[in-house]
């Protein structure tokens, strides 16, 4: 109990609150801005928390990562493009709302079921978490070793439709975790006689270079484009834009829409846009009106917002337990919880309860902060769509310079930004995804670590790993999950040959 | 270029890249008896990303797709592109030397001139931009978050 009293005392203080409610603003800003991202919001954010108190750092990017899965309805209706690809299934009916008229409804309702979908999400979290890591406190070694690979097969899910390009994705973001000393027996590799590679690459250098930089060089590559201006549909809105009447009708949606994300965010390697699809995809054949879906109802957007944003609780589940990362931005945030000294994993609510509470606690203010100033700002939000590229990006860039030193104090990791957004410009040119890079950088060291250690503890023996149940079970499922998405690709593969289509390979960023 | 180009291409630069960090990992010394050692991994990596690249090789030499001979403009302005990374390589270099506030400003404005066009050209808006940014950054820095960020040989 003490340690729930101790979480909220820490997350009710003025300083806390603001910062949540910062971060939840910006976060919308950034979700809102088609080309900037939840994912690049947090990554530009994480190196401030490092001189904050832990609980005041993971409250930082609780609320960037809040707002910026929610702040992409903005965009997805008002300019019919979804600030993020969350927002892609809200484009379906938010859009034709909008030419009819009804934008201001549509901002509302989805604003508020984005609401109702993140508090789903966490009441989620707050069961689910701790049953699942009691079940976690039985692994040892080798069964990490399985939760690693199976962890690895997450790439394959990753990958777009080309496992080669995700394969190789994964495999070079293990190599960059293998620079720098070894765990167990300290030898130094691929240093090249640089002392500020002993200790290897860091991950918030990592991913600002490849989620960030690469993005502005991007912008540098298409500026004509740059200035290209879209037209902004007009809203007006009271309320939420929902009668108490229709609010009791969609209770049904919403709930379903919910457990939908919560499901999807749990299982690894699946973000927000594909249950945001699943979700109006499920309403739409439950409904009894389904051909009106995509002329512009208020249940596509509900079945869309709802999803999306219990994705983010249902994300943190084996982030939390298992220090699994399932997409890009719960990457991020297991690298704020780390910087804090926290480690992921079963022990967390016994180690580190009053932070885990904390996130908890942070997650539920900011989903409130998001549902007051969400509506609240529409009108500034709306305006900052207009906020010209050519000015934002650059200004970005020295953000991201500031962000690297500040990980550090080291121009060597400023550096290292940009020789990452050169990694992934080469990633951007052979189409290649760069979510499963981070991943395979992630994963890398526990999956060497473990190996090592369970090979130790059973003399050099490999039969450890399907001796052990819990290790031969995440192996199996890890072969199971991988054929099953291979065969998945090849399907649709042969499908796009014999229609004669190019096969896309682009990926999905938060 | 077309797809096929760029996939026999990605797979020559893989191989090379697999080959390199083999050979480099075969002189990582085993220390501990009982371990597999700190090289096992490198070369297990390394040949997962050789043999991933010649099967990726061999897939593109033999199997036809409709997309093969489509090609594809690789960017839209390649200038605009290249002179960007120029300006970051620059903006890198004089960080330090140079300090925060000065490399900044030299870099935003240069920056934003660059990515805007003759409609939305405002060179005064933009070294107003360029100057004051980077000064309250470093304000925000040293008195709020006190971690100062690099000075330079002008001293700010």
């Amino acid at each position: 109990m003490s340690v729930i009293a101790t979480a909220l005392a820490n997350v009710f203080n003025p300083m806390c609150l603001f910062l949540i409610w910062f971060g939840t603003i910006i976060g919308i800003i950034f979700g809102s801005i088609p080309g900037l991202s939840a994912t690049m919001a947090v990554v530009l954010f994480l190196p401030l928390t490092f001189s904050m108190e832990a609980t005041q750092g993971l409250a930082l990017l609780v609320g960037l990562y809040m707002g910026g899965i929610s702040g992409g309805l903005i965009s997805a209706i008002l300019l019919k493009i979804p600030g993020t690809p969350s927002s892609i299934s809200t484009v379906f009916d938010g859009g034709p709302m909008a030419e009819k008229g009804e934008a201001g409804r549509a901002l509302g309702v989805g604003i508020l079921y984005s609401f109702i979908g993140s508090v789903f999400g966490i009441v989620a979290l707050i069961f689910i978490g701790p049953a699942l890591a009691k079940v976690c406190l039985m692994f040892g070694a080798a069964d990490y070793f399985g939760v690693a690979v199976f962890s690895l097969t997450i790439i394959a899910a990753l990958s777009g439709k080309d496992l080669m390009k995700g394969l190789y994705a994964g495999l070079i973001g293990i190599a960059l975790s293998l620079v720098g000393m070894a765990p167990i027996d300290a030898v130094t590799r691929y240093t090249f006689g640089n002392y500020q590679l002993l200790s290897g690459f860091d991950i918030t250098v990592l991913l600002i270079g490849v989620f960030a930089v690469t993005d502005i060089i991007m912008a540098g590559f298409n500026r004509r484009t740059l200035s290209n201006r879209l037209q902004q549909k007009k809203y007006h809105l009271k309320g939420y834009g929902l009668s108490v009447k229709e609010f009791i009708q969609q209770i049904p949606n919403a709930f379903i829409s919910s457990v939908i994300g919560v499901g999807i965010g749990i299982l690894p390697g699946i973000g927000g846009s594909t249950a945001g699809l699943m979700a109006y995809t499920a309403e739409k054949s439950r409904s009894k009106y389904p051909e009106k879906f995509g002329t512009g109802i208020i249940d596509g957007i509900i079945a869309s917002e709802s999803a999306n944003n219990a994705v983010i609780g249902g994300s943190l589940v084996p982030l939390l337990c298992m220090g699994i990362p399932g997409n890009t931005v719960a990457a991020i945030f297991m690298g704020g919880l780390q910087v804090h000294g926290i480690s992921p994993g079963p022990l967390i609510y016994d180690k580190s309860g009053q932070y885990v509470y904390g996130i908890y606690f942070a997650l539920l203010v900011a989903a409130v902060f998001m549902l007051i100033f969400e509506r609240l700002g529409l009108p500034v939000f709306a305006k900052l769509l207009d906020i010209p590229k050519h000015i934002l990006l650059p200004i970005i860039m020295v953000m991201c310079c500031v962000g690297a030193y500040s990980s550090n104090s080291r121009v060597f990791d400023v550096q290292c930004v940009l020789f990452f957004g050169l990694l992934g410009l080469f990633f951007k040119v052979f189409k290649i995804p760069s979510t499963p890079l981070i991943i395979g950088f992630i994963l890398g060291s526990m999956f060497e670590e473990n190996l090592r250690q369970a090979l130790q503890a059973s003399h050099g023996s490999w039969s450890i790993f399907v001796t052990r149940p819990i290790s031969c079970a995440f192996l199996i499922i890890a072969v199971v999950f991988c054929t099953m998405t291979v065969r998945k690709n090849l399907k649709e593969k042969k499908a796009a040959a014999a229609a004669g289509q190019a096969f896309d390979t682009s990926e999905e960023e938060g | 270029m077309t797809n096929k180009v760029r996939n026999l291409l990605c797979s020559i630069i893989m191989l090379v890249f697999g080959v390199v960090m083999f050979v480099l990992a075969l002189d990582i010394p085993h220390k501990i008896p009982s371990d597999v050692g700190s090289g096992y991994v490198p070369k297990f990596v390394a040949l997962c990303i050789i043999v991933v690249a010649v099967v990726q090789l061999i897939l593109t030499l033999t199997r036809k797709s409709p997309d093969d001979k489509k090609k594809e403009k690789l960017f839209d302005d390649a200038k605009g592109g290249i002179a960007t990374i120029v300006l970051m390589v620059v903006y890198m270099l004089i960080f330090q030397p140079v300090g925060f506030i000065c490399s900044s400003a030299i870099y935003l404005f240069t920056q934003i001139m660059l990515l805007s066009d003759n409609t939305n050209r405002k060179p005064l808006l933009f070294a107003a931009i360029a100057i004051l940014l980077p000064v309250a950054v470093d304000a925000l820095f040293v008195f709020v978050i006190k971690m100062p960020l690099p000075k330079g040989i002008i001293g700010f």
